[in-house]
């Protein structure tokens, strides 16, 4: 990609300098707006973490423009029915999932596919379970104007958020004076959603050697199993490979496709997004469609219950013809009790990432945050 | 911050330019003379009133009926396409691509049926083309910054993006089928750009001049009528049945077929004015 200066101020010495006094200038005024904690890890990810895909520098972290996305994130006016905000099917405390099977949008609509969970979000080459989204800004658009979800189309949502004078003088605050338009709104959410970052969980510092991680012989053991059963695809501490698969839930897809509604190839039905297991304890119930409830479900789905189709995956397919992954009872628990270390309670608890009335109460500087 | 970053930036960079005397790049040769070319676009259907052949009439949305050549019919709420990448040919079979022009023709919004595409090289010009949709280049930028200033008509905001799967609709249609008893809902959305091995719709329609020349000189501007017969978008290469099609709402062969028959007879250029 460009970069973002014109192309001929580099040709030329004065160039430059003024590159160089942009970059200066630049800094100060990034320092100045405080960047967020959070912002610190995509600036420089942690020594477990590749560089995020993200193009954070187009979108620079900015405090107040960080603060606007969250008020855009928990606020259910940008629906239809004024009911539901991206927060609605995005709860912090389980990991920005709901506890729904298949989420529930404006009038008590049910979406066909259970809530992701929000975190490394910038780490995503693509998004949603078929993957047919290409970008953290672009994704948000999907919910928004989805009939099942929020139901309003971009155009109105951005009528109501001019109409509205308090986001009038936040967007100003951040932007500049003049009418708030379709990149200002989505990298202002880019600003929130970008920011949901998991990697402290213990697991994250037993690998980094950093204090409180430790695991437990039977956690550990857990590990070892996981690296030779799972990380096939749930690979790299990423806890995915961002592939699509079929994992043997049914023998056919007439209903969802997956990953087939968007290329339309035979090959690729019933295939789906590999999701990351981070808080995987905290985002029950599983798969696209919610359909296990527990944990133990889903080892128990991989164990015996994978079910043969022409996509089915080959790492599901074993030697001996049996298809899952062969895990007795113990391996089983030894695995969930891993998988149970990837909690990340940064992600979880942290103030920053609540609805902004709740934040009031716990502000540690004590600003004041404008009622809606 | 932009703002005030760049308003610290000039405020250091002015007097650095007082000594430097840099030069601009503009300072390359002059290009040759520009004028501008003017479009007007007139949407129609088929005149069928009368016997014999007759010039089709002006699309009257929710009014209008539009027969296919099976003597199908169908009336239209909506209708909305992109022009763009749009191209200028001279008789020695040079051409001039104009850069960054995209337009958004929308029959409900009067001002989207006649645009302007300035700097074209003056000459004598003897044919057209444009890409009815979004080149792929453009319909893949990810950043919704790309999507303004000069290509502001292919931001979201005018809803002729599919959210779900990245991409720009081409070509929306939407009516009603008023052949069938009882009569039903149409929906064409054409698109798909080819990313992930999907089947690509970018298709160019290359309306020809006839008789007529392009004649664009600085002090000229020239306007090039184009029509667009909406019953076209059946008829052509790939005949649709409407009692049994389906609709087109994303990327498919279907969308594909659709498309082709738009590019090859939907646009005609039906006049040249020379001011």
């Amino acid at each position: 990609m460009a970069a973002p200066s014109p192309k001929t101020w580099v040709r030329q010495p004065l160039g430059w300098l003024l590159l160089a006094a942009l970059v200066a200038v630049g800094s100060a005024a990034v320092a100045h707006w405080r960047q967020p904690a959070a912002a610190a890890v995509l600036l420089a990810p942690p020594a477990n973490f590749p560089a995020p895909v993200y193009e954070v520098a187009k979108n620079q972290p900015n405090e107040a423009a960080f603060e606007l996305g969250r008020m855009l994130f928990y606020d259910p006016r940008l629906s239809s029915d004024g009911r539901v905000s991206c927060g609605s099917c995005h709860q912090q405390a389980r990991a920005f999932t709901d506890g729904q099977a298949l989420a529930v949008g404006v009038a008590g609509r049910r979406s066909p596919r259970n809530s992701p969970a929000l975190q490394n979000l910038a780490w995503h080459r693509s998004f949603m379970a078929d993957g047919g989204v290409r970008g953290l800004e672009l994704q948000a658009l999907a919910p928004l104007t989805s009939a099942q979800e929020m139901n309003t189309p971009l155009a109105e949502a951005l009528a109501k958020l001019n109409a509205n004078p308090e986001y009038r003088r936040r967007f100003a605050a951040v932007y500049g004076p003049g009418k708030i338009d379709t990149p200002q709104f989505l990298k202002a959410l880019a600003q929130f959603t970008s920011a949901l970052t998991s990697t402290n969980s213990r697991y994250d510092q037993y690998v980094r050697h950093e204090p409180g991680g430790a695991l437990s012989a039977d956690e550990r053991r857990g590990q070892a199993l996981f690296q030779a059963k799972c990380s096939g695809c749930h690979a790299t501490d990423l806890f995915t490979d961002e592939s699509f698969r079929n994992n043997g839930l049914d023998t056919a897809f007439p209903l969802d496709s997956g990953r087939a509604h968007i290329t339309l190839a035979p090959t690729d039905a019933g295939r789906f997004r590999v999701p990351s297991l981070r808080n995987v304890a905290r985002t029950a119930p599983y798969m696209h469609d919610g359909r296990f409830q527990t944990l133990p479900d889903v080892l128990a789905h991989y164990a015996y219950g994978v079910r043969p189709s022409r996509t089915l995956d080959p790492l599901l397919r074993q030697p001996d013809g049996r298809l899952g992954i062969a895990l007795t009872e113990v391996q089983q628990r030894e695995i969930l009790a891993f998988l149970a270390t990837l909690t990340d309670t940064e992600l979880l608890t942290n103030p920053r990432f609540a609805p902004p009335a709740a934040r009031q109460e716990t502000n540690p500087r004590g600003m004041q945050l404008s009622a809606n | 911050m932009k703002n005030r970053t760049l308003s610290a930036l000039f405020l250091l960079a002015a007097p650095l330019a007082l000594f430097s005397g840099c030069k601009k790049d503009s300072d390359t040769p002059e290009a040759t003379s520009t004028g501008s070319v003017n479009f007007t676009v007139q949407n129609v259907v088929p005149n069928t009133n009368v016997v014999g052949v007759q010039p089709p009439t002006p699309l009257v949305l929710n009014s209008s009926v539009a027969t296919t050549s099976t003597g199908e019919t169908f009336t239209v709420s909506t209708f909305e396409y992109y022009l763009s990448n749009i191209k200028f040919t001279k008789s020695d079979g040079t051409t001039y691509a104009a850069p960054d022009t995209y337009f958004l023709v929308d029959q409900a919004t009067a001002k989207t049926l006649s645009f302007t595409v300035p700097n074209v090289p003056t000459g004598d010009y003897t044919g057209v083309s444009f890409i009815v949709g979004v080149d792929a280049q453009r319909t893949g930028l990810t950043n919704p910054l790309d999507f303004t200033g000069k290509l502001e008509a292919l931001n979201q905001a005018y809803n002729m993006y599919w959210t779900w799967n990245s991409g720009h609709i081409f070509l929306k249609m939407e009516g009603t089928l008023t052949s069938t008893n009882p009569t039903k809902p149409l929906t064409c959305h054409i698109g798909g750009w080819g990313n992930n091995s999907t089947p690509n719709a970018i298709v160019t329609a290359t309306p020809a001049f006839g008789s007529n020349k392009l004649t664009v000189r600085t002090d000229k501007a020239p306007t090039i009528a184009l029509q667009a017969n909406v019953a076209k978008l059946f008829d052509g290469p790939n005949p649709v049945t409407l009692s049994t099609f389906m609709g087109a709402h994303m990327p498919s062969a279907q969308s594909v077929q659709i498309a082709q028959n738009y590019a090859a007879g939907m646009f005609s250029v039906t006049q040249i004015n020379t001011n």
